[in-house]
């Protein structure tokens, strides 16, 4: 079945337009589920009229006209159903206030300014669980469907209706304003955004394979909502740095699983199958987001995967800049795995001693108790001095650890290896 | 909006050294926050051993020792402020020098919340009718019958009125459902915030009334009386005084 024209003009538009008028509506009225619904209406209309009338010479103003207009419809049976009921007190109150807000929503709803930096932040504030942060950034902002979403999290519809249902209520129960942080907290703020961002990102990432690949479309997900951020905040590099860290791991999603779902490490990937345009527009987005000096974690994070994305050869890795990068980054956000992965740059840099002495000061750190990573780099890193006996008990420790199948199948293989 | 601050003592009973910082802190958050404006009320409660829980079975009134939660988390006072959203009661809380040490669940209250003149003299500490008694009343959150619950909210109503009548209430309020809470900790100066109640509990309290004129027996005789005894239960423990 091929789309017509004007079907595909309504997809495009719904990409476009979606968080856009969603986030306008919920401005205008403070109804999360009305602008829903409105937004919804509109497109639903814009599939009837469309194809008949053509396509409007601008879409999103069309959209937003019409689903403005079906708010007002709305508010105005709620306030007439209201009347009906001959409510006394605080209800008639409530009702005028909603019809002198009328007028204003219909008037400007051409000219409408973009209220989705004030979504995203409300979406993902803190005071919302972080599975209902994900999930209401992207219903409203993204549009995906609440059915999607769930596929998505491995969770039945009706426990992620519930989800959104209730954090959209704690928004307007507990009174979270709709509105972009004043400056004290937006730092703050911001990079809680980013995590969730990120950890949708993740999500997606960490899918591997069949039933699973549904999920990867999280992926193509965060990094549209990524761009949209920087494209509303392009003075903040820490944007750049997330939007760059997602698009040089995402260029290396067809290369890093085989065929029968293995994992294949970074230094075993076929550089072929990395994806060439990602790869360049996040080398630009971190060289850009570096030279102005306000480092943080994800740029770092993103110049790190610049160093592996960049060069041509495993070989050509400068894995004396990764060590730096990783020690800049465990000040900033010192945690053990990041001192692990600073282990395993200082070992590659040539220093394989000082590696392990890394990873045996990390050994009693409670943290990393059931952390299988850090007995297979420490096995690792032994077999690369050659010492297999060392090795192979390491190898033995951390495939019983190990969470999954794929991981242990690869640690399997490299126990056999020095073993033999 | 208005918003209750439960100070939660999470961690049981503070160090002497903390136990200090609240101390002198305490009351400068309570000078700042009233010149702001903000906050409207607030008391400390006797310690958890001095509450009862009182149910209503079967017309059988039942009474056990300590709070309405079986944690070692507890409520050890509260204050009620009035903020334009979320953010700043969340700022409010973070200031309130419990939450370095320990932690304070904001909820907002249903609209209509008044604080009458009983209320004000409370407010000031001043006890001219002896310790008053805190009225917590705690859910289940599991909701009955829709004739029963309209009779529950109708037979609270005349409850209130007559604690009103007889010169006992102070003031008394519902707060809205814990999925509207947020629990807020501060630890070596980062804000921590996190969705929900202090304490992952099945019940919650789903709303408080303090009352004065009334000694310990007759404090329980009435959270008896009071609908929700009957369907849930209610905890009762005086206020902290010197």
């Amino acid at each position: 079945m091929t789309a017509t024209p004007a079907q595909r003009a309504v997809d495009s538009a719904f990409r476009e337009e979606w968080g856009r008028i969603v986030a306008a509506l919920i401005g205008r009225t403070g109804d999360w589920d009305l602008a829903e619904e409105c937004a919804q209406d509109a497109f639903a209309e814009a599939l009837r009229r469309w194809p008949v009338d053509g396509v409007p010479q601008r879409p999103g103003a069309w959209l937003t006209t019409v689903a403005g207009n079906r708010a007002i419809d709305r508010l105005r049976r709620r306030v007439r159903g209201a009347e009906l009921f001959e409510q006394a007190g605080r209800e008639s109150a409530q009702s005028e206030t909603d019809e002198e807000a009328m007028p204003e929503l219909f008037d400007e709803t051409d000219e409408i300014q973009d209220d989705r930096l004030r979504l995203i932040f409300t979406c993902c504030h803190p005071a919302l669980s972080l599975e209902g942060r994900v999930a209401l950034t992207l219903r409203s902002l993204a549009g995906l469907t609440t059915a999607e979403i769930a596929r998505a999290f491995l969770v039945p519809e009706a426990t992620m209706a519930k989800r959104l249902t209730r954090t959209k209520a704690k928004i307007t129960v507990a009174g979270i304003p709709y509105r972009v942080p004043p400056a004290h907290l937006l730092p703050e703020r911001t990079a809680g955004v980013l995590a969730v961002l990120y950890l949708m990102f993740n999500e997606g990432y960490s899918a591997t394979s069949g039933t699973e690949l549904i999920r990867a479309g999280l992926c193509e997900e965060a990094i549209r909502l990524a761009r949209i951020m920087r494209t509303l905040m392009p003075d903040e590099p820490e944007v750049s740095g997330v939007l760059a860290l997602m698009l040089l791991q995402h260029s290396r999603r067809d290369a890093r699983v085989a065929r029968d779902g293995a994992l294949i490490t970074l230094e075993h990937q076929d550089r072929d199958r990395w994806d060439r345009d990602e790869i360049r527009e996040g080398l630009g987005l971190v060289d850009a987001a570096l030279r102005r000096r306000q480092v943080g974690p994800y740029q770092l994070q993103a110049a790190i995967a610049a160093c592996h994305a960049g060069p041509d050869s495993v070989e050509a890795t400068d894995w004396v800049e990764i060590a730096g990068l990783y020690a800049l980054l465990e000040r900033q956000m010192p945690s053990p795995v990041v001192r692990l992965n600073r282990a395993v740059a200082v070992a590659m840099a040539g220093d394989i001693d000082a590696g392990l002495a890394i990873i045996d000061e990390l050994t009693g750190d409670a943290r990393l108790e059931r952390y299988y990573l850090l007995d297979a780099t420490r096995a690792d890193l032994l077999r690369r001095r050659g010492d297999r006996a060392a090795a192979a008990a390491a190898y033995g420790r951390a495939l019983a650890l190990a969470p999954s199948e794929v991981e242990r199948r690869y640690l399997e293989g490299r126990l056999e290896e020095v073993s033999t | 909006m208005k918003y209750l601050l439960f100070i939660c003592a999470d961690d049981g009973l503070p160090s002497p050294e903390d136990l200090a910082v609240l101390q002198r802190e305490c009351p400068r958050w309570v000078e700042e926050m009233n010149g702001r404006g903000v906050r409207l009320l607030g008391r400390e409660l006797d310690l958890p051993e001095t509450a009862v829980t009182v149910r209503v079975r079967n017309g059988e009134t039942l009474v056990s020792d300590g709070p309405f939660a079986d944690t070692k988390e507890f409520i050890a006072g509260f204050d009620i402020i009035e903020c334009a959203d979320l953010d700043e009661a969340l700022e409010v809380a973070a200031k309130h020098p419990s939450s370095w040490f320990q932690a304070i669940e904001v909820r907002p209250f249903r609209d209509g919340l008044e604080l009458g003149e009983k209320a004000q003299r409370f407010a000031r500490g001043e006890d001219p009718d002896g310790t008053p008694y805190c009225l917590m009343f705690c859910l289940d959150g599991i909701p009955a019958a829709p004739d029963v619950e309209q009779a529950i909210v109708r037979d609270s109503r005349a409850w209130g009125k007559d604690m009103d009548a007889r010169g006992l209430f102070v003031f008394g309020h519902p707060v809205e459902h814990k999925n509207a809470a947020t629990t807020i900790r501060v630890r070596d100066g980062e804000t921590l915030i996190s969705d929900g109640p202090f304490a992952e509990t099945h019940e919650f309290i789903g709303g408080v009334t303090v009352l004065d004129g009334v000694d310990r027996e007759q404090a329980i005789e009435l959270a008896a009386a009071h609908p929700l005894a009957a369907h849930h239960m209610v905890e009762v423990r005086p206020f902290y005084s010197e």
